[in-house]
């Protein structure tokens, strides 16, 4: 592993986008046979990228979007930014088809960071043992995860310090804590709407724990509150993968190649997984990154759809999927939201509205409540097209009404929930019948809520309202709305239930390793980023330990 | 009619700001290309344009603007649809875009025949607001829905396209009263009644706006 770094600057041959419009050099490997391969460069694959490189392993991170440039490709603009977002067809199916293609996806170097609400919040001790705590629930797959709080930890504080979360001098929940390495944000009207109706009501609430500067870091500025967080960041000041481990995996010797779509992952005739197959716009017909091992880092649907898709005589069934497990209990978290008119003026958008302000009150089983398991509130604030469909997706408006309507858009105020949704077998991503553009079928994707989701929402929906209420808001509406893709390739300690081990690296194929989403055994009332690259800087401690073993080869 | 869009923040348009520290050149770009850069078709038939234009009239009503000044939304949904760019799904049951959008204009004229005996483009406003409504509430007649879903089709396609694409528009900003654009200035005054001194007020104020 560790071979002399006698690096000639001709190796060095690449070019990259740097954060500010200018480009660094970038090492070409793509003769080499490299220590790891990793499809996918968002929250998993960029955050493990970077530590891998750091630690002195050869990388390849393939990305399937473009590789960004801040001060060029992001506008302050909501339908500019629509290529941020994963739009190629998916079958979206079940009881409750759930919407893809936007919020829940990302596409480029940086993946949903690049538009994702940077709440970077950690998972809470119970969330690890729910089926020790809840027992056999009917309809639902619940697993204790193979990892606990404690395990994670000194993770959670390693992510939080890379990315300077801004956060309370005291977070009210969870285990006592290290304080946030920077300061808390102001809170804009949405959250102070939040804060006020909590107060009133005593529910405790709190300044959310951001990824975003609040004080200069490096050569990051601090926030200047534009408002266009979820349509990429113009100034840097979020602490985006694009932004933060990106350009740390770069500067370590990986090679982060955009605009390469993996679409097969090749193994040997002893099952032992040997290149990446992809395509990549500007050069012609297939091409192969040879590694000794290889890291599926895609999300909840290009994950197992990869897999799904790497089958072959020795794999029948796809890729680390003699479980069948792979693409079983496919989650998501209800993201149901409740809008109120506010006499006072809003402007729902202004200033970093997700997050803001959060109580997590609700964020666990309330005995007498009819539903296990609870959900984080926060604070959102959609722009205008994004909030013209609220209205009429949810409140059915159209014509003149819906024109009218929007005239009080700089009057409404929103929350959202985090809600946990348990796992069930049947929601799951398979194969479609129909192909993509390169000939890979399209994912179909299966999702139905479980009996205690609809409790739960009705719950949420009523505790948002009576908040709202509270802080003077009126005529206040429903918005149903799902968001993050969890699980589809779980961890577990058992090969027989669980696609991979508790360091990511798959039961059947031990030099294939999957970080992202899809590991999550359950889906946790929280944002889910922190957790993912928590998991994702375990993860490289693991293979760090492993191979100085000789337990895996590199 | 156009009283009822009465603006409520009177003489604010958002493109004012244009040479302001809130617009930077990506954005200047990106709406530049939506303001001049208004597509010719090129995936309806002229009659396939007529009954969507019709439709889309109904969706997202502009009685109070001349030709001139009104928000284009037809040319960006058969551009969508020439170019086939998808929105990264579609339900199970429906059929990828372009087949869609063609059977339903077919399947508006359907129904238009079954109540009122004419084409769409034929009937009165107030009629094609009960077609519309028919498609809406999910068994509206006409041989095509029978197998096409006409309520999501309405809804997740139709209403949304056309209110994605209207609020898209600085017309549609200035309306709402959206501040628009702000890099790389961004934003000070973000408490409750909080208003920039740029952004649109609804009453004169001592500030100077830039």
């Amino acid at each position: 592993m560790r071979r002399p770094r006698q690096l000639a600057e001709a190796e060095w041959s690449l070019r990259a986008p740097d954060i500010h419009g200018d480009a660094v050099p970038m090492r070409d490997r793509s003769g080499e046979v490299v220590d790891f391969c990793i499809v996918g460069s968002g929250a998993g694959g960029g955050t493990l990228g970077a530590k891998l490189a750091e630690a002195g392993f050869s990388v390849v991170i393939l990305e399937a979007g473009p590789h960004w440039d801040p001060t060029r490709d992001f506008v302050s603009d909501e339908a500019g930014s629509s290529r941020l977002y994963w739009t190629e067809e998916r079958i979206s199916a079940g009881d409750d088809p759930i919407e893809l293609g936007a919020n829940n996806s990302g596409r480029g170097v940086g993946g949903s960071t690049v538009h994702y609400s940077m709440v970077a919040m950690r998972a809470h001790p119970d969330d690890f043992r729910r089926r020790t705590l809840e027992g056999n629930v009917p309809g639902a797959e619940l697993r204790d995860w193979p990892l606990s709080y404690r395990d994670l930890e000194p993770y959670y504080e390693e992510v939080e310090e890379d990315l300077q979360v801004a956060g309370p001098t005291r977070y009210p929940w969870g285990p006592r804590r290290r304080r946030y390495p920077q300061r808390e944000h102001d809170l804009n009207a949405c959250a102070k709407q939040l804060v006020y109706g909590c107060e009133r009501l005593g529910i405790p609430v709190a300044p959310a724990p951001i990824a975003t500067l609040s004080a200069p870091h490096g050569d990051r500025p601090p926030c200047v509150y534009r408002g266009f967080c979820n349509y990429g960041c113009t100034t840097n000041a979020k602490s985006s993968v694009l932004v933060t481990y990106i350009p740390r995996a770069i500067r370590a010797g990986a090679e982060v190649r955009a605009n390469a779509t993996a679409i097969q992952v090749e193994h040997d005739a002893e099952g032992r997984v040997t290149a990446v197959v992809y395509l990549r716009a500007g050069q012609h017909g297939v091409q192969r990154q040879r590694a000794r091992n290889v890291v599926v880092a895609g999300y909840a649907v290009e994950t197992p759809r990869l897999l799904l898709h790497s089958a072959s005589s020795l794999f029948p069934h796809g890729l680390a999927n003699s479980s069948g497990w792979v693409g079983r209990c496919f989650m998501v978290h209800s993201g149901d939201q409740v809008f109120a008119h506010f006499k006072d003026r809003i402007n729902q958008s202004k200033a970093p509205p997700p997050g803001g302000a959060i109580t997590e009150h609700f964020n666990r089983s309330m005995p007498g409540s009819g539903f296990i398991c609870g959900y984080t509130i926060e604070v959102v604030g959609p722009h205008p097209a994004d909030f013209a469909r609220r209205l009429t997706l949810s409140r059915r408006l159209w014509g003149a009404a819906l024109r009218k309507e929007m005239l009080e858009y700089n009057y409404w105020s929103g929350l959202g929930i985090v809600g946990e949704v348990l796992p069930q077998r049947h929601n799951r991503i398979e194969l479609a019948d129909e192909s993509d553009g390169n000939g890979v079928p399209i994912a179909r994707v299966v999702f139905s809520y479980h009996e205690n989701e609809k409790r739960l929402i009705q719950h949420a929906i009523g505790e948002m309202t009576r908040i709202l209420q509270a802080a003077g808001g009126e005529a206040s509406w429903a918005a149903g709305r799902t968001a993050h893709l969890l699980g589809g390739c779980r961890m577990g300690a058992e090969p027989g239930d669980s696609v991979v081990d508790a360091d990511g690296r798959a039961h059947d194929v031990r030099n294939l390793w999957v970080c992202d989403g899809s590991l999550f055994p359950t889906s946790l009332a929280v944002n889910p980023s922190l957790t993912i690259q928590a998991i994702a800087s375990r993860m490289a401690a693991r293979i760090r330990t492993l191979a100085e073993r000789r337990e895996i080869q590199v | 009619m156009s009283e009822e869009f009465r603006p409520r923040y009177p003489g604010y348009d958002v493109l004012d700001r244009w040479n302001s520290p809130d617009w930077d050149d990506p954005t200047r770009e990106v709406v530049r290309r939506r303001l001049e850069g208004i597509p010719a078709p090129r995936f309806f038939t002229p009659a396939e344009l007529a009954t969507l234009e019709a439709a889309v009239e109904r969706i997202l009503p502009q009685p109070d603007r001349g030709p001139e000044a009104r928000v284009p939304i037809v040319p960006w949904i058969d551009a969508k649809l020439a170019e086939d760019f998808r929105d990264g799904f579609r339900y199970e049951g429906m059929p990828a875009q372009r087949e869609l959008w063609r059977s339903a204009l077919v399947g508006l004229d359907q129904t238009a025949q079954a109540l009122y005996g004419r084409q769409f483009t034929a009937i009165e406003d107030e009629d094609r607001d009960e077609v519309l409504r028919q498609l809406e509430q999910g068994h509206p007649p006409g041989e095509i829905w029978a197998s096409l879903g006409s309520g999501r089709f309405f809804r997740d396609t139709l209403c949304a396209t056309v209110v994605r694409i209207y609020y898209a528009h600085p017309t549609a900003w200035s309306e709402t009263g959206y501040s628009g654009p702000s890099s790389p200035r961004g934003h000070i005054r973000k408490w409750i009644g909080g208003v920039d001194p740029w952004e649109p007020h609804e009453r004169p104020t001592r500030w100077k706006t830039e």
